[in-house]
């Protein structure tokens, strides 16, 4: 029972916390977070779209790939969808498997050709983020795709229901496929010994691309909810600019690796998704401008992994002040070493 | 048959049926021919990106040359477009090189160019602006270092965390102006965009970079940084020291080319300068830098890269003019061309398993 209540404390301290501090501000402001009929589905849609770019970029990056890529996927798979519903028709249905179908494919050939260059993938995706931006902007001569003219294409972005479903979804399926999977069981064998788990027989390639694929398919999801939910794909986007919506993910995926430690980390994205909406409709409670904003989520960001980077450190001073002069019972543990700098970047 | 080839002597054994057991000689022979490999390969990965740059220098002749463009403005536009990006490129080289990440590079450009401008337009004085831009620059690339050191945090996080303040920051002193934008005095940019100029700046900022990184401890000690930070740690380098001296070269680099970008561009917004961070790392990479820092690191990549970039955006500009979706199309020549010198480049560093 003691350890359920502590797993069920860590697992939902950030988020009860984050929602009691934000509401708490807004009402000061005589705000309401929730003052508009639409105040749900944004939460839902910020949620549903920072989840699964937390999840996209979590899943390389646990196993030390960075992936810049991860905007130039989703622009690039919602661009061959929106074409091919408008041009070719099939309706939302068509939109929705194509632009999911083609992230899944993006993000395979961006595993293969990582596996195949053997580079870095930092570097691999910097080649990549450049391929997709150009694709995307060839396929529509550099201009926007506007498709506020077809309802039932900007219905799923603005739908309650099926951006719950979605979520649920997502998290169901990246939970099965590497938490509950021979797949999985590869994927975390390579994260914690690469050399042992590759001299084991793990076919390390195929884990890889694999990988990527998921979080194509998963920028995919992304690009259609962002799309849908805006009636427009500016796909005109070159020079990195798509890269922006990878550091939207990176206080989700800290938070996500915190409360992975009392319950599991999928879960953890979702909750420090869910977290950052809560944040970011407080933002608008509270009327900040986007500069604004910007500080605060900044400030949150580093007041977060000074908290995780300390945390031995600061209850190691903690036990020495409740001790005061006395000498402790057992060798103290020494404070971490730095991590700050050099190769740990 | 019965020389002292070892090779011959091992078959000797094996048609014996006994098993194969290389003598002495031959490993030594295999261990030489393995080494001679190893050190064909490296040279071919150290020439790759001089290779893609002459390469890239013929064919932007070739194609300047058949389509009768200006080859006096073409060379002018592609130093305009080279410079910047190779100054900051090459104090970025300190970070890198120890195995650390600058991301706000870019913004941090931005935001000591407003500072130049916003100087400027209270003085009117170049020199106060330059000063203030290096100042900016610095304090930002310190604030960094700074924290990651202190705090124990990862550099790149911290890096992550800076570009966002650095966004805000630019946008709250476009805000001070009343406008959307920061505009300095167009004639006396002019003035002092010249070409002269950006080489003087260009050539004494590189030459102090080459000078600190191949001649002086510094160098040495973050190259050993980034190659094995245990055995650093373990011969007594101060990895917090180094690490704000690396990220205050660095610093010097962004005031500098954020100086060169406010007379470049006088009309500044919150938008300007927004592809340079990537540029850089692009641009290092492309000369050969390896973005995992260590002995490997060459200072002179950032210039190879910086100018192999503006030759390939040049002659893709020439190549492609007119076409709808030029741009795109020039994109991912770009993107393809940069993956193969990558590859070329790595090529004799191939490990077992997959690169981290």
């Amino acid at each position: 029972m003691g350890s359920f209540m502590r797993r069920a404390t860590g697992t939902l301290i950030i988020p009860v916390g984050v929602f009691a501090v934000v509401w708490a501000l807004a009402a000061i402001d005589g705000a309401s977070l929730f003052s508009s009929s639409d105040s749900l589905m944004i939460l839902a849609r910020t949620t549903a779209v920072t989840m699964l770019t937390t999840m996209a970029l979590a899943i390389n990056l646990n196993s030390g790939r960075f992936d810049f890529s991860l905007g130039a996927m989703a622009l690039a798979s919602s661009t061959i969808g929106a074409t091919i519903a408008i041009n070719v028709g099939g309706g939302f249905p068509a939109m929705a498997a194509v632009t999911l179908a083609a992230g899944a494919l993006l993000g395979a050939f961006s595993g293969l050709l990582y596996v195949t260059l053997r580079i870095s993938p930092l570097v691999s995706s910097l080649g990549v983020t450049l391929l997709f931006e150009g694709l995307a902007f060839t396929i529509t001569g550099g201009g926007n795709i506007s498709f506020t003219q077809y309802p039932e294409l900007v219905a799923f972005g603005k739908n309650l229901t099926a951006l719950v479903i979605v979520i649920v979804l997502a998290l169901v399926g990246v939970y099965t496929v590497f938490d509950r999977s021979r797949f999985g069981s590869d994927y975390r064998a390579l994260i914690t010994g690469q050399h042992a788990a590759v001299s084991a027989g793990v076919k390390e390639k195929g884990n890889a691309i694999a990988t990527y694929a998921v979080s194509g398919g998963l920028m995919g999801v992304v690009g259609l909810i962002q799309a849908s939910g805006k009636g427009l794909i500016e796909a005109g986007s070159i020079n990195f600019s798509t890269i922006g919506i990878m550091f939207t993910a990176f206080l989700p995926m800290f938070v996500g690796g915190y409360i992975g430690r009392y319950s599991n980390d999928k879960l953890g994205y979702l909750l420090g998704a869910l977290s950052m909406s809560v944040i970011g409709l407080g933002y608008s409670a509270l009327r900040l401008t986007s500069a604004q904003q910007s500080l605060i989520t900044a400030f949150l960001l580093v007041a977060f992994l000074i908290f995780l980077s300390n945390e031995e450190r600061a209850k190691h001073w903690w036990r020495r002040a409740r001790l005061g002069n006395r000498p402790p019972s057992g060798p103290a543990a020494p404070p971490r070493e730095t991590a700050g700098v050099g190769a740990s970047a | 048959m019965h020389d002292l080839n070892g090779t011959t002597v091992a078959q000797d054994d094996a048609v014996a049926g006994t098993p194969a057991t290389p003598t002495k000689a031959a490993i030594a022979k295999e261990d030489a021919a393995a080494a001679a490999k190893a050190r064909r390969g490296k040279l071919f990965a150290d020439l790759a990106p001089l290779i893609g740059l002459a390469v890239l220098a013929v064919a932007f002749v070739l194609a300047g040359t058949s389509a009768g463009t200006n080859m006096g403005y073409a060379v002018e536009t592609l130093v305009n477009q080279s410079v910047i990006v190779i100054i900051i490129a090459t104090g970025a080289i300190f970070i890198f090189a120890m195995g650390s990440f600058d991301i706000s590079l870019g913004a941090s450009t931005l935001v000591a160019a407003m500072v130049a401008g916003l100087v400027h337009n209270a003085t009117g004085n170049l020199w106060l602006m330059l000063g203030a831009s290096v100042l900016a620059a610095v304090t930002a690339s310190l604030i960094s270092a700074t924290l990651a050191a202190v705090f124990n945090l990862p550099v790149f996080v911290t890096t992550v965390a800076m570009l966002s303040v650095l966004g805000a920051v630019a946008a709250a002193l476009v805000q001070t102006t009343g406008g959307a934008q920061i505009r300095i005095d167009r004639s006396f940019a002019r003035e002092y965009d010249t070409l002269t100029v950006k080489i003087i700046v260009a050539v004494a900022f590189l030459a102090l970079c080459v000078f600190l990184f191949n001649y002086t401890r510094l160098g040495r000690v973050e190259k050993l940084m980034g190659g094995n930070p245990v055995t650093a740690r373990l011969t007594g380098v101060s990895m917090k020291l180094t690490a704000i001296a690396a990220f205050a070269i660095a610093g010097l680099g962004v005031g500098l080319g954020a100086f060169l970008t406010a007379l470049r561009t006088p009309t500044l917004t919150v938008t300007s300068a927004s592809d340079i961070g990537m540029n850089i790392l692009v641009a290092m990479v492309f000369g050969g830098m390896v973005i995992s820092g260590g002995p490997r690191s060459r200072i002179y990549a950032a210039i190879i890269g910086g100018i192999s970039m503006a030759l390939l955006n040049q002659t893709m500009s020439i190549m492609l003019q007119g076409m709808a979706g030029g741009a795109g199309i020039a994109q991912m020549v770009r993107a393809v061309l940069f993956l193969a010198v990558v590859w070329l480049a790595a090529s004799g560093f191939r490990t077992k398993v997959l690169p981290r």
